[in-house]
C-alpha cells in the first residue's frame, strides 16, 4: 500500500522539485513568499493576518510529521493549545517580552510531546492517528478541570503583549504582526532546514520503507519520536503567537476539532509539500472569516465538501497539483 | 465596501503616504455632525450556528431591527440620526473568533455598539476589546457576573441575567417553599462553579442547606450515575446547573431514575424557553426555574411577541427581548446625547431608570453597569395546561428589581 | 452494595452504545481496512432518524429499532459505493480523512435542517418504570438496552461463526494474511459489510434516543470515546470491540461514582496503560494491527 505522502506526490517528484528547481526559481518563490508575508496586513485585517501566519506555521509543522514521516497526528491541538496556555501563563505571571513567552510555550509543547510521542510512535498509520487524538482529548479534559490555572471554560484572560515597552506593538495589531512575524518565519525556516538535512533524508527513507531503514541500522522509533517532538515545538511556536495575538487562551484550542482543522489545511494545501499548508491555512482562515460575517451558518458544509472533494479528486492538494503541472509541463 | 476602502488606502500608503491602513479609519468624519461616518451601526455578535443559536442567534438581528424601527417611528424627524444600520457576525461559540470579530466590527464595520455575545469566555474577551477600543458593549447572552464584577469596565453593560440572579431566584424561593435539603449537580467549569457558589449562598440565606455537591465533566452525556448518587443522599431537591444539550441529557436521565416518584424534585439553574420547546413540556413538567422575561407576561410583552412571531415564526426567548431592549435603550441614549460618541452615550446610560416591554422597573446601575429589572420565577406547565404553542410557563412569583440582582456593593467592580 | 448494582447497570447500559457502535467500527475496519471517522455521525443520524420518524409518521421505538438500521444500511452502502470505494486502494489514512470531512458535512446539514436545540423523543410506556432486584429499583429501559445489545452481539457472533459469509468476514478481519493466502475473495462483501457496520452505529443511535439529548453534536465526543474503545479492545478484534465497549462503559460509571471529575480522563488513562502494556490492544494481535 502506498504511504499517504507518496500517494500525494511521488518521491521522485519531490526530489525533482527539490533538486530540479533552479536556484533563481527558488529565489523567486522565496521572494514572492516574503512579499506576501510582509504585505499581508496591508490587505487583510491585521488580526486575521496574524491568524493566517500562525495557522500557516501550524500546518507546516503538521506536514513535517505527515508528509515527511507518514504519521497523521489527529492530536496536534495538544501542542498548539498546550503552548498557548504555557505562553499565556508565562506572559501573565513573569511579564517577559512576548517572544520569550512564546519560546517558553514552544519548549513546554516539546516536553509534552515526549511522553505522548513515546506512546504514540509505537503504532503507525491509523493507530497513530487515533492514539494521538485520544491523548489530546485527555489533555483537553485536564485543562478543563484545572480551572484555577487555566481559567477553565472562561479561558485564560488578559495575556499581555509585552514588547520592550514599545507601545505601538503592544496595542496595535498592525505593528504586532511585524513583531511576531520573525517568530513564524524562524519556525518555517527550521522546518525547511529539517527537511533538507541528512536527518530529513533518513525520515523520507523511513517513511517509504521502514523495515529497510531499520535493517540499515536506523532506530526508526527514535527518529519518529524526534520529528514528533520537533513538530510539536513548531506547533507550539504557532500556538504561542496565536495566544499573544488574541490576548487570551480558550479551551477550544485544545479540542480535537482544532487538530482536525489543521489537518484540513495541510491536506488542502498538499501533503508532503511543506509550503502547501501555508496556502491551506490562508484559504481556510479567510473562508471562516468571510462566512462568519456572511450570515451563512453552515461552515461545516463548505469545509466538509471541500475536504471530501480534495481527498477524492485532488489528493496532491493545491500546491502539489500546481507543482505537478509545472513539472510535467517542463519535462514534456 | 470597507474592503475596497482599505485596499485603496493601502495602495496609497504603498505609494509612500505615511498612514497606517487597516488599523481602523475611525475618527470623526469630515461631513461635520457628531456621528462617525454620519451613521450609527449596531453590531450583533453571537452564536449563529452552534448550541445557542435557538436561544438568541440570527433572530436577535430581527429583534434589533424592530428596536430601530420603533426608535424611528417614535422620533421621526426629531431623530438625531437617520442612518442606522445593523450588522451581525457569528462567533461560533469560539472565544478567539469572538475576539477577532469584535475588533473587526469596531474597526472596520464602524460598529458603535456590540450586542449579545453569549458564552462567558467570549463575552469576557469582547469586554476587553470594548475597553481597549473605548466603544460600547451591551452583553445580553452571557451568564458570568465577572462582566459586572472584577472584569467590569466603563464601556461594558450587562443585560438580562447572570448566575447570581438565577441562583437567587430559584434557590431562595424553592428553599422557602420547603425544599430545605439540597444536592447540587454541576458541570465542572467556571459557569457551573459560579452557579454552585451563588446557589449555596441563596439556599443558606433561605434557611436550607446544601448537603452535597457533585461535579460532572463538561460536556457530558451520561449523568445516570451522578443522579443515582445524588438521590442516594435522600435530598428534597436536586439542583442542576447544566445548560443546553447537557441539561436535556440530565433531565431525560432524571426522569428515567424514578427519583420524581420518590418525591425528590429537580430545580434547574438555567433554562430558556427554547429548551422546553425542543424537548417538550412532558419532560420538564413541574420544573422550577428563574426567567428574566416571558413572552406571555402581559399585554405589552405579548404584543411585542406577536410582532416577533410574524417576522420569525417563533416566540421570543428572553435573550431576543433583551437584545431588543438593549438596542432601544442605546438609541434612546444616543438621542439624548445627540452623538454616538461612546463616552457621552455612557454618561446618558449610567443611572438611568428605564421602562420598556422587557425592562420592568429597570435601572442601568451606574456603579457596575448591571442592568437591573424585575425577574420571574416560573414553573413548567403540564401538557394539559398548555393552551397554545409556546404556552409553557406559569409565572409563580415576581422578584422585584432591587432584590433580583447582586447588590452593587458586593460586585467588586471598580471602573 | 445497592449502589454498586445500580452503577453496574448504568455502566453496562452506556457500554451497550459503545459496544454496538464499536462492533460496527471493527467489522468495517476488518474488511475494508478503513477507520470510519463518521461513525459518530452515523450514530447521531440513527437517533435523529428515530426522532423524526416518531414526529412525522408516529413510528414507535419498536418499529424504529428495525427500520432505522435498515435505512442506515442502505445509506452506508451508498456512502461506500459513492465515496469510500475510490480510496480503498490507497493508504487507509485517506479514508479516515474522507470520513472526517463527511462528518463535518453531515453534522452541519442536520444542524441546519433540525436545529441545534435537540429533538424530543418519547419511548413506549411498556419500557417505563423499574424492576425491583435485591431491593434496588432498576430502570426497565436500561435493562432493555443491555438486553438488545447483548442479543445483537450474540447474533453477530453467530453470524460470524456459523455462516459462510461470517467466516469470510472473520477471516478477513482477524487473519487477513491467511484469507489472502487461501484466495478468499472478500471483494463483493465490501459494500454490504460497510452498510452493516453503519447500521450497527444507527441501531446504537436509536437505542440512545430516549436516553440522550438528540442533537447534531451528539456523535462528536462519542466518536473519540469509540476510538479509545477500539484501541483498548484491539482494532482488529470483534470480541475486543464488544468487551472494550462494555469495559469503557463500566469505567465511566464507576469513575463517575467514585472519582467524578476524572471520569472522562480515566478512559484515556486506561487506554494509555493498554497501549503501553499491550500495544495491540487487549484482544488484538500484533501482526494484524501494524
Amino acid at each position: 500500500m502506498t504511504s499517504i505522502a507518496t500517494a500525494g506526490a511521488s518521491v521522485s517528484e519531490q526530489h525533482a522539485a527539490i533538486a530540479g528547481a533552479r536556484p533563481w526559481q527558488r529565489l523567486v518563490l522565496l521572494g514572492i513568499g516574503l512579499v506576501v508575508a510582509l504585505g499581508l496586513p496591508w490587505f487583510v485585517y491585521p488580526p486575521v493576518a496574524m491568524d493566517i501566519a500562525a495557522w500557516a506555521l501550524f500546518a507546516v509543522a503538521l506536514d513535517l510529521l505527515l508528509g515527511y514521516c507518514g504519521l497523521l497526528s489527529f492530536g496536534h491541538a495538544a501542542f498548539w493549545g498546550g503552548s498557548a496556555y504555557a505562553t499565556g501563563l508565562i506572559a501573565i505571571h513573569l511579564g517577559v517580552p512576548f517572544p520569550v513567552a512564546v519560546l517558553g510555550g514552544a519548549l513546554f509543547a516539546m516536553v509534552l510531546a515526549v511522553p505522548i510521542g513515546y506512546l504514540s510512535v509505537k503504532r503507525s498509520g491509523i493507530y497513530f492517528a487515533m492514539v494521538t487524538l485520544a491523548f489530546a482529548q485527555m489533555l483537553f479534559f485536564i485543562a478543563n478541570q484545572a480551572s484555577s490555572l487555566t481559567g477553565g471554560e472562561n479561558g485564560l484572560q488578559g495575556v499581555p503583549r509585552s514588547f520592550f515597552g514599545i507601545e505601538a506593538v503592544e496595542t496595535d495589531s498592525f505593528f504586532f504582526y511585524y513583531a511576531a512575524l520573525p517568530i513564524i518565519l524562524l519556525g518555517m525556516w527550521a522546518a525547511w532546514r529539517i527537511v533538507h538535512s541528512p536527518f530529513g533524508r533518513v525520515l523520507v527513507a523511513i517513511r517509504d520503507n521502514a523495515p529497510r531503514a531499520r535493517a540499515l541500522g536506523y532506530d526508526v522509533e527514535r527518529y519518529k519520536l524526534i520529528v514528533f517532538v520537533l513538530s510539536a515545538g513548531l506547533s507550539g511556536l504557532a500556538g504561542g503567537v496565536f495566544a499573544v495575538s488574541h490576548g487570551f487562551v480558550a479551551l477550544p484550542e485544545l479540542h480535537w476539532a482544532t487538530s482536525g482543522e489543521v489537518v484540513l489545511m495541510t491536506v488542502l494545501g498538499g501533503i508532503g509539500t511543506l509550503w502547501g499548508g501555508v496556502i491551506g491555512a490562508g484559504l481556510i482562515v479567510m473562508l471562516a472569516d468571510y462566512l462568519a460575517s456572511s450570515g451563512f451558518d453552515g461552515i461545516g458544509i463548505v469545509t466538509g465538501t471541500v475536504f471530501v472533494t480534495v481527498v477524492l479528486l485532488f489528493r496532491r492538494g493545491i500546491w502539489g497539483t500546481a507543482r505537478h503541472m509545472w513539472l510535467s509541463r517542463r519535462s514534456s | 465596501m470597507n474592503k475596497r476602502r482599505t485596499v485603496a488606502t493601502a495602495s496609497m500608503v504603498m505609494a509612500g503616504v505615511l498612514v497606517t491602513a487597516g488599523c481602523g479609519a475611525g475618527g470623526p468624519s469630515a461631513g461635520g455632525g457628531d456621528f462617525t461616518d454620519d451613521k450609527v451601526v449596531l453590531a450583533l455578535l453571537n452564536d449563529a450556528s452552534g448550541v445557542y443559536k435557538d436561544v438568541s442567534g440570527p433572530n436577535s438581528k430581527i429583534a434589533i431591527q424592530m428596536a430601530i424601527d420603533d426608535y424611528q417611528e417614535k422620533y421621526g424627524d426629531e431623530a438625531v440620526v437617520d442612518d442606522i444600520e445593523v450588522t451581525s457576525a457569528d462567533h461560533q461559540n469560539e472565544p478567539d473568533i469572538a475576539n477577532t470579530k469584535a475588533q473587526e466590527l469596531y474597526d472596520r464595520e464602524g460598529a458603535d455598539v456590540i450586542l449579545d455575545v453569549p458564552t462567558s469566555s467570549a463575552a469576557l474577551a469582547v469586554a476587553t476589546q470594548a475597553k481597549n477600543k473605548k466603544k460600547l458593549y451591551m452583553n445580553v447572552g452571557a451568564a458570568t457576573t465577572e462582566l459586572t464584577g472584577a472584569q467590569c469596565n466603563k464601556y461594558t453593560f450587562h443585560y438580562a441575567y447572570d448566575t447570581w440572579m438565577l441562583a437567587n431566584g430559584t434557590g431562595t424561593v424553592v428553599t422557602e417553599d420547603g425544599g430545605k435539603n439540597w444536592q447540587l449537580i454541576y458541570p465542572d467549569y467556571a459557569f457551573g462553579q459560579d452557579m454552585v457558589k451563588s446557589f449555596t449562598g441563596a439556599i443558606e440565606a433561605g434557611g436550607g442547606k446544601v448537603a452535597g455537591t457533585i461535579a460532572t465533566p463538561f460536556p457530558n452525556d451520561n449523568f445516570a450515575t451522578y443522579i443515582t448518587k445524588a438521590g442516594a443522599a435522600k435530598p428534597q431537591v436536586i439542583g442542576t446547573m447544566h445548560a443546553g444539550g447537557d441539561l436535556i441529557n440530565l433531565v431525560k436521565q432524571y426522569n428515567e431514575s424514578g427519583l420524581k416518584d420518590q418525591g425528590i424534585d429537580l430545580a434547574v439553574g438555567l433554562m430558556f424557553i427554547s429548551d422546553i420547546h425542543s424537548l417538550g413540556v412532558e419532560a420538564f413538567e413541574g420544573t422550577i426555574f428563574t426567567d428574566a422575561w416571558y413572552w406571555n407576561l402581559d399585554e405589552k410583552s405579548r404584543e411585542w411577541a406577536d410582532r416577533f412571531m410574524e417576522e420569525t415564526g417563533d416566540r421570543p426567548t428572553y435573550a431576543h427581548a433583551g437584545n431588543y431592549s438593549a438596542a432601544l435603550q442605546y438609541l434612546e441614549a444616543v438621542q439624548a446625547a445627540g452623538t454616538d460618541d461612546a463616552d457621552k452615550v455612557v454618561e446618558e446610560l449610567e443611572g438611568k431608570k428605564v421602562e420598556d416591554m422587557f425592562l420592568r422597573n429597570g435601572e442601568i446601575r451606574a456603579e457596575d453597569h448591571r442592568v437591573i429589572h424585575d425577574v420571574y420565577l416560573a414553573r413548567v406547565k403540564g401538557p394539559a395546561d398548555v393552551k397554545e404553542d409556546w404556552d409553557y410557563e406559569e409565572i409563580i412569583k415576581t422578584i422585584p428589581a432591587e432584590e433580583a440582582f447582586r447588590p452593587a456593593s458586593e460586585s467588586g467592580c471598580s471602573m | 452494595m445497592n449502589a454498586v448494582l445500580q452503577y453496574t447497570v448504568q455502566g453496562l447500559a452506556a457500554g451497550s452504545f459503545y459496544a454496538l457502535a464499536a462492533l460496527g467500527l471493527a467489522v468495517i475496519f476488518g474488511v475494508l481496512g478503513v477507520v470510519n471517522f463518521a461513525h459518530g455521525a452515523f450514530y447521531m443520524l440513527g437517533a435523529v432518524a428515530a426522532a423524526v420518524l416518531l414526529d412525522t409518521v408516529g413510528m414507535s421505538l419498536w418499529l424504529a429499532l428495525i427500520v432505522v438500521p435498515l435505512l442506515m444500511l442502505v445509506f452506508g452502502m451508498l456512502v461506500e459505493r459513492l465515496l469510500v470505494r475510490w480510496l480503498l486502494p490507497l493508504d487507509p489514512l485517506y479514508n479516515l480523512l474522507l470520513t472526517f470531512g463527511l462528518t463535518l458535512l453531515l453534522v452541519d446539514l442536520v444542524k441546519r435542517r433540525y436545529g441545534v436545540s435537540g429533538l424530543p423523543y418519547e419511548r413506549p410506556s411498556a419500557l417505563d418504570g423499574r424492576v425491583q432486584l435485591a431491593g434496588v429499583g432498576l430502570p426497565v429501559y436500561q435493562l432493555f438496552v443491555i438486553g438488545v445489545a447483548l442479543l445483537v452481539c450474540l447474533g453477530v457472533w453467530l453470524l460470524m461463526t456459523r455462516t459462510r459469509v461470517g467466516m469470510i468476514v472473520r477471516a478477513a478481519t482477524e487473519r487477513p494474511e491467511l484469507a489472502g493466502a487461501l484466495g478468499i475473495n472478500v471483494g463483493r462483501w465490501v459494500t454490504p459489510v460497510f452498510g452493516f457496520g453503519v447500521a450497527l452505529a444507527g441501531l446504537a443511535g436509536v437505542l440512545a434516543a430516549p436516553f440522550r439529548a438528540i442533537t447534531a453534536e451528539m456523535g462528536s465526543d462519542f466518536i473519540i470515546i469509540l476510538f479509545a474503545v477500539v484501541v483498548i479492545g484491539g482494532l482488529g478484534s470483534i470480541v475486543g470491540a464488544v468487551v472494550g465497549g462494555f469495559l469503557v462503559g463500566l469505567v465511566e460509571a464507576f469513575g463517575q461514582a467514585y472519582a467524578p471529575t476524572f471520569a472522562q480522563v480515566l478512559i484515556f488513562v486506561l487506554m494509555a496503560v493498554v497501549v503501553l502494556a499491550r500495544p495491540a490492544g487487549l484482544f488484538g494481535r500484533e501482526e494484524a494491527t501494524a
